[in-house]
């Protein structure tokens, strides 16, 4: 049986869902669950159609029920999945995406196996720190000035990569000592991303409907005037959103460094590409105001397996950027058709 | 003589629908030439639809048009400028980067690809100095204009269309003293060439300054049209009102308390200079004045909602520094606002979520939310405001204008302390069923304890519900008074036109 390697798959979910992303504002139906038109329930089902579809699909994949591809989706779903959750928090505040975060886990990857003689946890937390002032920053000129969110990250993204090239040279990152040993392999038979990838989510999905935070980015997501009358300090939510993204986009980083051992800003390309692809087919909305991180996991997750049989039944690279691009293409045009009622 | 007394545009029957919603039920009326004709209404009375349909804007669903003695129909803008109507509206449509001239011909549909430019400039500058800006360099652009300069272009630019007939919505809604006597001066000239003008108005002062008839609508009904030297104020008044007051409104308080809220020296640039204000526990504050008097202003500072709003606050004793809504909110000054789609609720969050959405932080525990308590919450304020349970898990989008205006009043109360309610204009887009309920629950609000202060340009509503009415022009106080000591007619006089 072929082996399946897990980054060729992110790098293509990545690069073939990206376009689509800008095809068109995506609109959800953020009543998916009960009530509604129609319409509403009609689009539900096409989704549920859809899904069942896919799994019945995967299931006749020769080969797709083994514990090696299924363990290969996991962690290509665990790798996409953290920069994903970090992203639901900048679309749920009605910030749209970031395109930065891929650059920015790819420098917290450098930084993490550059500080590795300082000790793994050291290194841990300068990396996620890293992370988090860079992309916390965005937010701040998003919130306070009340820039275009696009058009920061586009920005952020050019001095990222230019700041990376002129410390580095241009070289790879090699780390000092193997202390990163505690971020791959398999803890109980479970890979550690995967493990790591649960708890981002259960912590994300955690801040999102449990805490006071997350509520107020839902009514700035759903409409930031009015959030703003009701005495939520909307630039501070906002900054607080692009902080959790970093942290978060930062986790798949050292994650990403620690399986390769060595870095450089090619290391998270594609990612924020991935991810955003996983959040709008999860059914998180575009405009803000409503979703979840356990969407934007089942977004992932459909994409991964998809990406998977596709390999599985020996289909050619360029077919697998056509798929994705279908799949996203679809879910948006799906989105419409649920929200027009 | 006969020529000028003839009408030159008449409507019989006129009626306009939207969806189920008869905006404009059979009206009928006759202009005539050199003569200034006021629309008086009040919100939603159907002059703005009425003038559309003039002007081409809407199509009439009943009724006929005849202009200079033919029947005619008006489809589109384009034939309404064939026969001669123009309509001046309230956001004017001139193109701010390009020059006065250039304005003037823009969209003019007589102009040939291959013209004369002297022509044109001659022409234009005939057209400025009938509306008396003949001094003004044709290049000069627009955006350099004051808003009353170019209100006053707008008219040369549909003289330049040959239009007889000037329709006007609301030309001094936003101008200083000084540009209204410049806009009056011209259409006192147009009058006198024989043109006829349309006038509407929200300020009786102006009908009964420049107009020679009036037209009144209520509820897209004509009520009649009368002279003005024929009639007075008071019954200009009663025939756009027409029904009495009460019943509509609850019984008020029986006892004002001690003051719970001082405003001295509230200043907004601008839009509200030096306003004092002292609100007791358990009244109802009414500020009554019209678009640009300041008191929606007066509002939004209290809320906080205005960065450069100056003065001395204080509730229950206590100093409210402005311009930052969480601390307006920590003093207990909550702000309901009139647009509730822009700013006011959650449209596309469920109705539950809108109603705690300003509480959260009392269902906090250990930085988690406590959600059981937070749908019991919603739950209790629904019921105390009239939403209907079942509807809890509805998107806010669903409800109708009452009912979401009744969301937004839930979420603001239910707190013991006493607190300030800040509404503006707190029926706007409720129908007139769902009206009396939401001045029950404004009522029953105060009735414990809190104070309310509303802003509002309805002013049988103000009577209606004031236990205090403090009358507003151009952001001054006029006159204050204590419910039962001031009438329509005073009340009137002091927002329209304030003795100088």
């Amino acid at each position: 049986m072929r082996s399946i390697k897990p980054d060729r798959i992110r790098s293509r979910v990545g690069k073939g869902a990206g376009v689509c992303v800008f095809a068109h504002p995506a609109i959800l139906s953020s009543g998916m669950l009960l009530g509604g038109s129609i319409r509403r329930r009609l689009a539900l089902g096409v989704r549920l159609v859809c899904l069942a579809g896919l799994a019945a699909w995967a299931l006749l994949t020769p080969g797709f029920m083994t514990p090696l591809s299924i363990f290969s989706l996991l962690t290509t779903v665990s790798l996409i999945g953290c920069v994903a959750v970090g992203m639901t928090f900048i679309t749920l505040t009605g910030n749209i995406m970031s395109l930065a975060l891929g650059a920015t886990l790819s420098a917290a990857a450098m930084v993490f196996l550059a500080s590795l003689s300082l000790g793994t946890g050291t290194a841990f937390l300068l990396a996620l720190l890293f992370g988090t002032v860079i992309t916390g920053l965005q937010g701040a000129i998003v919130g306070w000035f009340r820039a275009n969110p696009l058009l920061v990250s586009i920005a952020a993204l050019g001095l990222i990569i230019g700041a990376a090239e002129v410390l580095t040279g241009g070289t790879r990152v090699y780390p000092a000592t193997r202390g990163f040993a505690a971020f791959k392999g398999r803890i109980a038979g479970i890979p550690v991303e995967v493990l790591v990838f649960f708890a981002t989510v259960i912590l994300g999905q955690l801040i999102v409907s449990w805490t006071r935070i997350g509520r107020a980015m839902q009514m700035t997501g759903s409409n930031p005037r009015a959030a703003e009358v009701a005495g939520i300090k909307v630039p501070h939510i906002v900054t607080v959103a692009y902080l959790l993204a970093g942290a978060f986009a930062c986790v798949s980083g050292v994650l990403l460094a620690a399986r390769y051992g060595s870095g450089d800003m090619e290391l998270g390309s594609g990612y924020d590409y991935g991810a955003i692809a996983a959040v709008l087919v999860g059914g998180t909305a575009i405009q803000g105001g409503a979703g979840s991180v356990l969407r934007t996991l089942v977004g992932a997750t459909v994409i991964a397996a998809v990406q998977v049989c596709l390999l599985l039944r020996g289909f050619s690279d360029q077919l697998q950027y056509f798929i994705t691009g279908l799949i996203v293409l679809g879910v948006v045009m799906l989105h419409t058709l649920g929200e027009r009622a | 003589m006969t020529e000028r007394d003839s009408s030159i545009l008449s409507v019989a029957g006129a009626t306009k629908r939207f969806g189920s919603v008869e905006v404009l039920k059979n009206v009928s009326l006759a202009i005539r030439r050199g003569e200034i004709h006021a629309i008086c209404g009040e919100n939603g009375a159907g002059k703005s639809t009425l003038v559309k349909i003039l002007a081409g804007i809407y199509s009439a669903d009943g009724g006929t048009v005849v202009v200079d003695g033919e029947v005619r129909e008006i489809r589109n803008p384009q034939q309404a400028q064939a026969l001669g109507i123009a309509l001046v509206a309230q956001e004017l449509s001139l193109a701010p980067a390009l020059s006065v001239f250039d304005n003037i011909w823009l969209g003019n549909r007589t102009v040939p690809l291959f013209h004369r430019r002297d022509d044109l400039r001659e022409r234009a500058r005939r057209a400025l100095g009938q509306v008396g800006l003949g001094d003004l360099p044709l290049d000069t652009q627009v955006v350099r204009l004051g808003i009353g300069q170019r209100q006053l272009v707008e008219i040369a630019r549909m003289l330049t269309r040959e239009a007889q007939v000037l329709i006007l919505d609301e030309p001094t809604a936003t101008l200083s003293d000084a540009e209204i006597e410049r806009i009056f001066a011209a259409l006192r000239a147009l009058k006198k060439e024989g043109k006829a003008i349309v006038y509407i108005t929200h300020r009786l002062g102006e009908v009964f300054e420049i107009c020679d008839c009036v037209t009144v609508l209520r509820n897209g009904e004509l009520v009649g049209t009368r002279r003005t030297a024929e009639v007075d104020r008071i019954g200009l008044m009663e025939m756009m009102l027409g029904r009495t007051l009460g019943e509509m409104y609850p019984e008020r308080g029986v006892h004002r308390g001690e003051p719970l809220m001082r405003v001295r020296g509230l200043q907004v640039p601008g839009a509200v200079g030096q306003f004092d204000l002292i609100a007791e526990s358990g009244s109802i504050i009414c500020l009554a004045g019209q678009i640009g008097s300041g008191a929606t202003e007066v509002l939004r500072a209290l809320a906080g909602l205005l960065a450069n709003a100056t003065g001395a606050v204080e509730v229950a004793g206590r100093r409210v520094t402005l311009r930052s809504v969480p601390r307006s909110r920590a003093a207990r000054m909550q702000f309901i606002s009139e647009d509730r789609a822009g700013e006011g609720i959650f449209l596309d969050l469920r109705v539950d979520e809108n109603l705690v959405a300003t509480r959260l932080a009392e269902h906090t525990r250990l930085g988690l939310v406590q959600r059981r308590r937070l749908r019991e919450t919603a739950r209790r304020l629904a019921a105390a405001v009239g939403i209907d349970t079942a509807r809890m898990r509805s998107r806010a989008r669903e409800l109708s204008g009452g009912n979401q205006q009744k969301l937004a009043f839930g979420r603001s109360i239910g707190r013991a302390a006493p607190g300030i309610m800040l509404m503006n204009e707190p029926t706007r887009g409720v129908d007139v069923g769902a009206r009396a309920e939401i001045y029950r629950i404004m009522r029953e609000f105060c009735a414990h304890g809190h104070a309310l202060v509303m802003a509002s340009s309805d002013l049988e509503e103000v009577l209606g519900m004031a236990d205090v009415i403090v009358t507003m022009y151009r952001g001054r106080q006029v006159g204050r008074y204590v419910r039962g000591h001031a009438g329509m007619r005073q009340v009137l006089a002091d927002i329209t036109h304030p003795a100088a």
